[in-house]
This record gives structure tokens, C-alpha cells and sequence, in this order.
């Protein structure tokens, strides 16, 4: 009789529910989540112009001037470009004169903005490139296998001086009401 | 009428049960990276809109001080949402005031926007919700994009 009672054994709890109902759970997780990272092309705008303010004079020598009309062309100081030709004038311009170049950008009301990302985007490239060069020169690695400070005294050895603001002036000096700074980190 | 007997007593051994015992937990993992790895989708974007691809792209930290800002399609029209809402341009000042207030100290320094925009888009918009912006003083901007490798 005692024997009997220590066989006993004690009644399992139906768990075979339990895989269902976690399965419920993370179908819930993934639709109400987004797994993207959000990724894109980092801009620092100047601050708005101040009335008293003077524009800055600029040589014209140094400016590029590139634009987008209405037709999404790309023209580079007058001349059509590619956006692959577009990155190799302004790795020039910056290789040539690093800190007092200007890239003056200029895009139609009419152009879509997917011409205007992809400008920004072969510009930026072309910074990135010269970076990437410098860092394989002094460091021996990659710009992305750098320490942020290597980073931040590369961006400061090559900044990027991107201007949207209109020019004024005649050939000799230009002057550029605002300008934008590449976001470096 | 022997062998006939022994094909029935056959069908009537039971297979053994899996032991299903360890599959929630398993579950629970997967749960438990999916939740750690995602993020809840703040806002439902009331726009239609496909970002442009870019090479450039780097990503963006720090999401609490991100404002996302969509221009994209609604119909036919051009449409901006800010956050949750749609948003006349000219109100955009107010509204990021509005948030920036919100915000701890730290993040109002990092405040950045992060523009969403339709690759179809005009220009004239972009600039003009741009313009807006820098009057606002929100002056980190991101242009969102999806990665192509070179």
C-alpha cells in the first residue's frame, strides 16, 4: 500500500501550449519592429544668415560650381559631367587646395531629389576617397579600421567644404552667403 | 488467421511522443534577440516613399534625439509628415521647438533630422522644409538612404 503511494508520481503540467503562445509573442515583436538601421548621408547647415552679416569673399579660382537643372543634368562649372567625373573634379579640387576650396552647389526647384542625393553622394565620395588614401599613406589601414581619433584628424585634414548658398559677384571674387559642412562623426 | 493477428497488434504500438519540452525556450530566444535587436516602429508613415540609394551612407546614432522627418507621396500630392503628422513646411519651426523642448540637454545638442524623402521628390520642396529647418535651428540633418556597395 505504501509502496504504491511512493510510485505515485506527480502529474505533469501540459506545457505543449507554451511553444504556441512564445510563438504568438515574437510574431507580434516582428510586425510591430523594424530590424533597419537607419543609415544615411550625415549634413551639418550653416545657421541662418544673420542680417549685419557680410558675405565672405572668396576666390573664384577656388570655387566649383556644380548644378542641377530642371532635367536632372549634371554640369560642373559649365561643363555636363558624370557623377564619376563629378567625384574626380572635386578629389582634384581638394587634393589641390584642402582647406580654401569651395564646392558651391546649386540644385533646380524641378530636379528630383534622387539626382540631388546622388550629387551629395559622388561629393562625398570623393572625400571619402582622398581620406581612405591618407589613411592607407600614414596609417597603413582602411579609413573605417581607424581609431575616431585618426578619424577626426583625417575629416580635419580634408574637410569637406561644401557650400549651398547662391554666389555673388563677378568673376574675380565670389562670395558665399552660407555654407554647409560635411558631418563627419 | 496467426498472421493476420500480428499485422493488427502492429498498428496498435503507439509512436514514441517527441519531447517538445525545450521548444518554448527555444522560442524565447529567438524572442529575446529579435527584441533586443529591433526597436519598436514609432510612427506609422502616412506617406508613400522610397529613399534613394547612396555609397556614402554612414549610420546614425543615437536615435533619441532623431526627428523623423518623410516627404513623400500622398495621391498625387507632395506631402510632409513630421513624426506622426502631416505637416504644412511652414509650421516645421514650431514643431521642432515643440520636441526640442522635450528633449534632455544632451540631446537637444544632437538633435538631428532625419530626412526621409521620396526619390521622386522636387527639389523646390526638399530646399524649401531644408530652409525651414536651419530657421529653426535644427542644423544636423540626415539624408536617409539604403547602402550599395561600390
Amino acid at each position: 500500500m505504501f509502496r504504491k503511494r511512493y510510485r505515485q508520481q506527480i502529474p505533469e503540467l501540459n506545457t505543449t501550449s507554451t511553444a504556441d503562445i512564445s510563438f504568438m509573442l515574437l510574431i507580434f515583436f516582428l510586425v510591430t519592429s523594424s530590424m533597419d538601421t537607419e543609415k544615411g548621408l550625415l549634413r551639418q547647415m550653416a545657421p541662418p544668415p544673420l542680417e549685419h552679416e557680410t558675405p565672405k569673399d572668396i576666390n573664384r579660382n577656388n570655387v566649383m560650381q556644380v548644378k542641377l537643372d530642371a532635367q536632372n543634368h549634371l554640369s560642373c562649372d559649365g561643363k555636363p559631367v558624370t557623377l564619376e567625373q563629378l567625384t574626380a573634379e572635386v578629389r582634384t579640387l581638394a587634393a589641390v587646395n584642402r582647406t580654401g576650396h569651395v564646392v558651391q552647389i546649386e540644385a533646380d526647384a524641378q530636379s528630383t531629389y534622387e539626382a540631388y542625393f546622388r550629387m551629395q553622394d559622388a561629393i562625398v565620395g570623393a572625400y571619402q576617397n582622398l581620406r581612405q588614401t591618407y589613411a592607407l599613406k600614414h596609417y597603413g589601414k582602411n579609413y573605417e579600421q581607424c581609431t575616431a581619433e585618426q578619424r577626426t584628424l583625417m575629416n580635419e585634414y580634408y574637410p569637406q567644404r561644401i557650400s549651398e548658398g547662391l554666389l555673388v559677384g563677378d568673376g574675380t571674387s565670389a562670395k558665399a552667403a552660407t555654407n554647409q559642412k560635411g558631418g563627419g562623426q | 488467421m496467426r498472421p493476420m493477428r500480428s499485422m493488427f497488434s502492429q498498428s496498435h504500438r503507439s509512436v514514441p511522443s517527441l519531447n517538445v519540452a525545450s521548444m518554448p525556450d527555444l522560442i524565447f530566444t529567438v524572442l529575446f534577440f529579435f527584441m533586443i535587436v529591433t526597436h519598436m516602429r514609432s510612427d506609422e508613415v502616412k506617406v508613400r516613399l522610397q529613399v534613394p540609394q547612396g555609397s556614402e551612407v554612414q549610420k546614425l546614432a543615437n536615435r533619441q534625439a532623431v526627428v523623423n522627418l518623410y516627404i513623400g507621396r500622398q495621391g498625387e500630392a507632395w506631402h510632409v509628415q513630421l513624426n506622426n503628422d502631416i505637416v504644412q513646411p511652414d509650421d516645421i519651426p514650431a514643431r521642432i521647438e515643440d520636441i526640442r523642448s522635450g528633449l534632455s540637454q544632451e540631446n537637444q545638442q544632437r538633435l538631428t533630422v532625419s530626412l526621409r524623402v521620396d526619390k521622386k521628390a522636387p527639389m523646390g520642396l526638399v530646399s524649401e522644409v531644408k530652409h525651414q529647418l536651419q530657421k529653426a535651428y535644427a542644423l544636423k540633418i540626415n539624408y536617409s538612404a539604403t547602402e550599395i556597395k561600390k
